[in-house]
């Protein structure tokens, strides 16, 4: 193998291997300061009492390197690879070997089942590479000469919550903001509220849902750039935070953090609307690197 | 109000336990989650004895959780341990925790159809997503049942102190901050 692939192959693989652990022992920045913001505002006990406990994990599950959650979830890889990026086509090889020593390492709890079987692999990938487990997406990059890797490992809690809507096009985009209320009223504490929205609306019915997934990657507070999606994501997020869900469904202001959409053209028959829940411990890591190998950022 | 319950606990401890109220365990609670529950119920269905192990749970709690577990020289050590989503034990638990004689459950989002008068149980909530604090309470592995299931999917004899806060969150008399 050529001397330089070798060496980025390395090097990924060690930037891989922190980021996972990083992924699931750190809480990011914005749904900290979310956290801490919202203990001064809650009078409730019963949330205060919740979120003493949550800060508290936060910063003990940074300080000891130890999965904040015992749902290390399901490790979503999203690639962003240049153009001019030296060509990698091992991505799967690498991931699975990193994800195989990270299992016993950190540890992660293994969360692959086989669905007839019920036998865990225990290692936390698939027993067949053509079933993308764990799933990595990637996205190719024009005029682009670096690799930006995102980690997001998704529980399954708030995972069961999540739903596609294929609506009529006549009234589905008055609809689908009162599905949506529907269904996260529904769940009640099941997807660990507060919980984080992603809607994928428009494309077909499986590129939705991978819209809704990728709308989750976009930090907390920060809308969409079209004016008029901008405007659907604060009226989804108000109108869910009159459900007096809660921490955990137990009541109280909050029920969701923030709601992320993401638009794709529609068939003029179909209106498809999916949408993924995520928990209120959100966690997501990643990193940047260009063709030499040298890191741009690390987060 | 807050609340020390030592485990195992007798149902009259339990009575004047109210929705809202904040509990602190110590002592035996085992880890049960869905295929843990599917197993018992088939036992119990098909009349087949659970394993000795369980004779000593009565009037202990159970414990919705699939847990991160190390096995270090020789012995387990709970790595991260916070609540699943109960509701998915809906259909099979009346029937696991009159069987268990069990009075308390554990875990998050809280649970439908539960009979809690009749079966004299409460339900107390954890937090979901704070499991690397929830294993600094939990003192002890003692025993484990059911390793084949997988190392989350197994049951877990435990020993904890002051675990919590739990926040009851369905009561004995039926009432319910989910409601």
């Amino acid at each position: 193998m050529d001397k330089k692939i070798e060496i980025l192959g390395k090097k990924i693989t060690d930037l891989l291997k922190k980021s996972i652990k990083k992924a699931v022992t750190t809480i990011p920045e914005d749904i900290f300061d979310f956290f801490k913001k919202l203990y001064k505002e809650e009078d409730n006990e019963i949330s205060q009492t919740q979120l003493r406990l949550i800060l508290e994990n936060f910063q003990y599950g940074k300080k000891d390197e130890i999965p904040l959650c015992q749902d290390t979830g399901i490790l979503n890889f999203y690639i962003k690879l240049g153009n001019r990026f030296p060509i990698i086509s091992s991505f799967r090889n690498i991931i699975d070997k990193v994800v195989q020593e990270a299992t016993i390492d950190i540890p992660l709890r293994s969360n692959s089942v086989d669905p007839i079987t019920n036998k865990n692999t225990e290692t936390n990938i698939g027993l067949n590479i053509g079933l993308n487990s764990p799933p990595i997406s990637i996205e190719i990059i024009d005029n682009s000469s670096d690799l930006e890797i995102i980690i997001l490992p998704k529980g399954g809690g708030a995972e069961n919550v999540s739903k596609l809507f294929m609506l009529d096009p006549i009234d589905g985009l008055e609809r689908f903001p009162l599905m949506i209320k529907e269904l996260i009223q529904k769940a009640g504490g099941k997807p660990c509220p507060p919980i984080i929205l992603g809607v994928g609306l428009g494309g077909d019915a499986s590129n939705s849902m991978i819209l809704a997934k990728k709308a989750l990657l976009r930090p907390i507070g920060v809308r969409h750039e079209r004016q008029d999606v901008a405007e659907l994501e604060l009226k989804i997020k108000n109108s869910l935070n009159e459900l007096n869900i809660g921490i955990m469904g137990l009541g109280g202001k909050v029920t969701c953090i923030d709601v992320h959409i993401e638009v794709s053209m529609r068939h003029p028959a179909s209106f498809p609307v999916g949408v993924i829940v995520q928990c209120y411990c959100h966690r997501i890591a990643s990193f940047k690197i260009n063709k030499e190998g040298e890191l741009i950022y690390e987060a | 109000m807050r609340h020390n319950i030592n485990l195992p606990a007798k149902v009259e401890d339990l009575l004047s336990l109210k929705i809202g109220d904040i509990v602190y365990l110590n002592g035996s609670i085992i880890t049960a989650r869905d295929l843990a529950h599917k197993r018992i119920s088939n036992y119990i269905h098909e009349k087949k004895p659970l394993p000795n192990s369980f004779n000593k749970i009565k009037n202990t709690a159970l414990y919705h959780c699939g847990p991160i577990i190390k096995k270090i020289n020789e012995k387990y050590k709970i790595i991260s341990a916070g609540p699943t989503t109960s509701e998915r034990m809906n259909s099979v638990e009346n029937d696991i925790i009159k069987f268990l004689d069990i009075h308390i459950l554990i875990g998050k989002g809280g649970m439908k159809n539960l009979d809690e008068k009749n079966l004299k149980v409460i339900y107390l909530s954890y937090p979901g997503g704070c499991g690397a604090v929830a294993s600094r309470m939990i003192k002890e592995v003692v025993h484990v049942e059911w390793l084949d299931l997988g190392s989350s999917e197994a049951v877990w004899f435990l020993r904890v102190e002051q675990f919590g806060p739990l926040i009851v969150a369905q009561d004995i008399s039926g009432n319910s901050l989910y409601k």
